[in-house]
């Protein structure tokens, strides 16, 4: 009877947010998601200048207007396959009472760049690691718009064993369906003073390049609008940049790369080899085989030999008998690629002649110099038609389109990137201002030329390391180093559209 | 605040007591119910909080309370008998011990979730001196079962977790050990103080949208009780 009495005054307990039942694409999971940080501008101003990339960024992006809240949402998307599966991202909201900071504002939806780390999390700014969620956060949410970023479909908690890189299609839906459920979780987040203005930019840097300019095409297909994009430093003509690789011009980071596009394409269309040991060398045929992304430091794969540091090909290229064709397959003299050559290579030398057979069968538009950069007419070799499939040569934006990258870029080449998309969309009778190319790298081409002060910015920044550095250790970081740059003009450029 | 309210309870006790010293316990009424105040202050040891995207440091604490205090005695014999206390459940309330702020969101000293408390103690008592004493200390030992109930996530807790959280705080059992002091005013009423400690030991689960973050608990309630009891 007492206890009775007693606990007559229960109060049932607090409960978390709703758990979806759906798997349905682009439904959000906990709604409302959580909030893994909250700071002011003041605090994230605080934060910036505790360091000196944070002071530099301050400088390119400005003191912060609002605050930013950060969500962590998990959503249900598809794999190559689509095949449901889960994925998470950022959610970042601007907080605070100024007038850019609440009521209607644009959404961003960033697309992040290329990690090797399974377990990264863009919406987790208390890492110290998270450099990019930085950025985006100083750039964007700080400055009044919502952001949406995903982790991308298998990385982080996300329910898919491998990752769909570069795969336009499946990466396209996966940024789709990140924006669906932040739209969603938008409304239930503390205070809730942000909303959705129905301005959508996308933007995203290297994959994310890429991504972004999938994404806004998918968009486009689907009929939903959007504003603006700004992809950036993306291999957007996915065969020509391939063919340059296997035609000697290796990139900086080409044996991780590499392993990240074979594990994706052969997970996503099963035609990359019939064996490991038809791409790879014996020593890593075993060891390369879906190891990237992993929860492993790159640096300790490489220590622990289950990839090369750099030699992609080897230093003893495959023989012919036929001169100009040994002539392409040859060491090149430049040191960057020639980095990619070594003894103890990750790719057989069978393979990259079968490849390139077909690349000179079947030429990339790009590297042949052909008008108009066209894709290959009829790349007949498998993993060839899957960089066809994924090469984003292939569609006109209704939306204006800013294209930014850096001419010396060695991980992404601008020429075969940047320069082979902006040939392509030049061949068409484009209305005037749909496309604008910036080449941080290049000139300032007028007085009124707009992204003057940061052309000017980025190249005494470069020239700065190269002095302090020396000319390899600037080159080699210079792919990282046009990220903020390219990313202040994407924000200039949309802000110029509201 | 809480030394001056348990002052004030001694003297009303001396007051009262005083002049009705009269009477010893009398044999023969071997049942006894109790009723006064409990006033608890927690000395908890807890380990930092740990699960995703928490930072380091961050603890918590929980603030004393006072409640109204109800026992049943039997007695076994001259000098033993069996209690059962029990507390009306206090809404305890946990408070974040850390620093001042997590990200912009103030985290030390706030008080980030409530909780009742169901804490009956079962103890078997020692009562020195003969029934003819008025003044009879006792000891006791027994066993604390705390059943934690209405958990609830605060704003301020929900601010700092991230969302609306569901909070888990299992059931404990353990030891508990009481020493007090009586004073028989009659045969019939008495008047008890007595100081209790007992280990109550939990492990803190809080839930925001699937991030698990967890603390093991204890907290060591001490409880200073007055009452007065009736014999019957």
């Amino acid at each position: 009877m007492l206890i009775a009495a007693l606990l007559a005054a229960c109060g049932s307990d607090s409960s978390t947010s709703v758990v979806a039942t759906s798997n349905a694409r682009g439904t959000l999971m906990h709604d409302p998601p959580p909030r893994l940080a909250s700071l002011t501008a003041a605090a994230l101003t605080g934060e910036l200048q505790s360091s000196t990339s944070g002071q530099q960024l301050l400088e390119l992006a400005g003191t912060p207007a609002c605050g930013v809240d950060f969500y962590y949402i998990t959503y249900w998307t598809v794999g190559a396959a689509a095949d449901p599966a889960t994925a998470t991202g950022a959610l970042m909201v601007p907080t605070g009472a100024g007038a850019q900071c609440s009521g209607k504002r644009p959404i961003v939806l960033y697309a992040h760049g290329t990690t090797f780390d399974k377990n990264y999390n863009i919406a987790d700014i208390a890492n110290p690691a998270n450099t990019e969620g930085a950025l985006v956060a100083a750039m964007f949410a700080a400055q009044g718009f919502i952001v949406v970023a995903p982790n991308y479909a298998g990385y982080d908690a996300s329910s898919l064993q491998y990752h769909p890189f570069l795969n336009a299609d499946q990466q396209s839906k996966d940024m789709i369906d990140a924006l669906a459920a932040g739209r969603t979780a938008l409304p239930h987040t503390f205070g809730a003073t942000a909303s959705d203005s129905g301005e959508l930019f996308i933007t995203g840097y290297s994959e994310g390049g890429h991504v972004a300019m999938a994404t806004h095409r998918a968009l486009q297909a689907l009929g939903q609008p959007v504003t603006a994009a700004a992809p950036m430093s993306g291999p957007y003509a996915l065969e020509a940049l391939v063919d340059a690789v296997f035609y000697g011009n290796v990139l900086i980071g080409s044996t991780a790369f590499s392993p990240m596009l074979v594990n994706s394409y052969q997970f996503s269309y099963g035609n990359v080899y019939k064996a490991p040991s038809q791409l790879y060398e014996p020593t890593f045929a075993t060891t390369a085989v879906a190891l990237l992304p992993s929860t492993t430091p790159l640096l300790t794969l490489f220590a622990n030999n289950q990839l090369p540091e750099s030699a992609l090909f080897s230093n003893t290229p495959p023989a012919t008998g036929n001169a100009a064709l040994n002539q392409l397959l040859a060491v090149p003299s430049n040191p960057i690629f020639a980095a990619g050559f070594g003894p103890d290579n990750l790719i057989t030398n069978d393979y990259r002649l079968e490849y390139v057979l077909d690349a000179v069968a079947s030429p990339d538009g790009a590297i042949a110099g052909l008008p108009g950069a066209p894709v290959a007419a009829n790349p007949q070799f498998p993993f060839r038609q899957d960089l066809k499939k994924n090469d984003l040569r292939n569609w006109i934006p209704h939306a204006p389109v800013l294209l930014c990258g850096g001419d010396k870029d060695p991980i992404v080449l601008y020429p075969v990137s940047t320069g082979a998309m902006a040939e392509y969309w030049g061949q068409f009778p484009l209305p005037p201002g749909l496309i604008t190319i910036v080449d941080v790298n290049a000139p300032v081409t007028s007085a009124s030329d707009p992204f003057a002060p940061l052309k000017t910015a980025f190249q005494q920044t470069f020239q700065q390391m190269v002095a302090q550095e020396g000319q390899v250790a600037a080159i080699e970081s210079y792919h990282s180093t046009v990220a903020p740059f390219c990313t202040a003009a994407a924000r200039a450029f949309f802000s110029q559209l509201l | 605040m809480q030394a001056k309210n348990v002052v004030t309870a001694l003297g009303a006790l001396y007051l009262c007591a005083s002049p009705l010293a009269q009477a010893q316990t009398a044999p023969g009424l071997d049942n006894q119910v109790r009723i006064g105040m409990y006033y608890v202050h927690y000395f908890p040891k807890a380990d930092d909080i740990s699960g995703p995207f928490v930072p380091p440091g961050l603890n918590v604490g929980i603030q004393d309370v006072e409640t109204l205090y109800l026992a049943y005695v039997r007695s076994l014999s001259p000098n033993w008998n069996l209690e059962l206390a029990i507390g009306w459940p206090p809404l305890t309330r946990t408070e974040g011990k850390g620093p001042q702020y997590v990200g912009s969101v103030p985290y030390n000293g706030q008080v980030l979730s409530t909780a009742r408390w169901f804490a009956p103690t079962l103890l078997l008592n020692y009562v020195f001196l003969d029934e003819s004493n008025r003044l009879r200390p006792y000891v006791g030992l027994g066993v604390n079962y705390t059943r934690f109930y209405s958990r609830q996530s605060t704003a301020a807790g929900d601010a700092v977790s991230g969302g609306p959280t569901h909070l888990s705080l299992p059931s404990s059992v353990g030891p508990a050990a009481t020493v007090g002091l009586a004073y028989h005013v009659s045969s019939r009423w008495s008047f008890y103080a007595s100081y209790s400690v007992s280990q109550v030991h939990s492990k803190l689960t809080a839930d925001t949208a699937g991030l698990i973050r967890t603390t093991d608990v204890e907290f060591w309630p001490t409880a200073l009780v007055v009452s007065a009891a009736y014999a019957f």
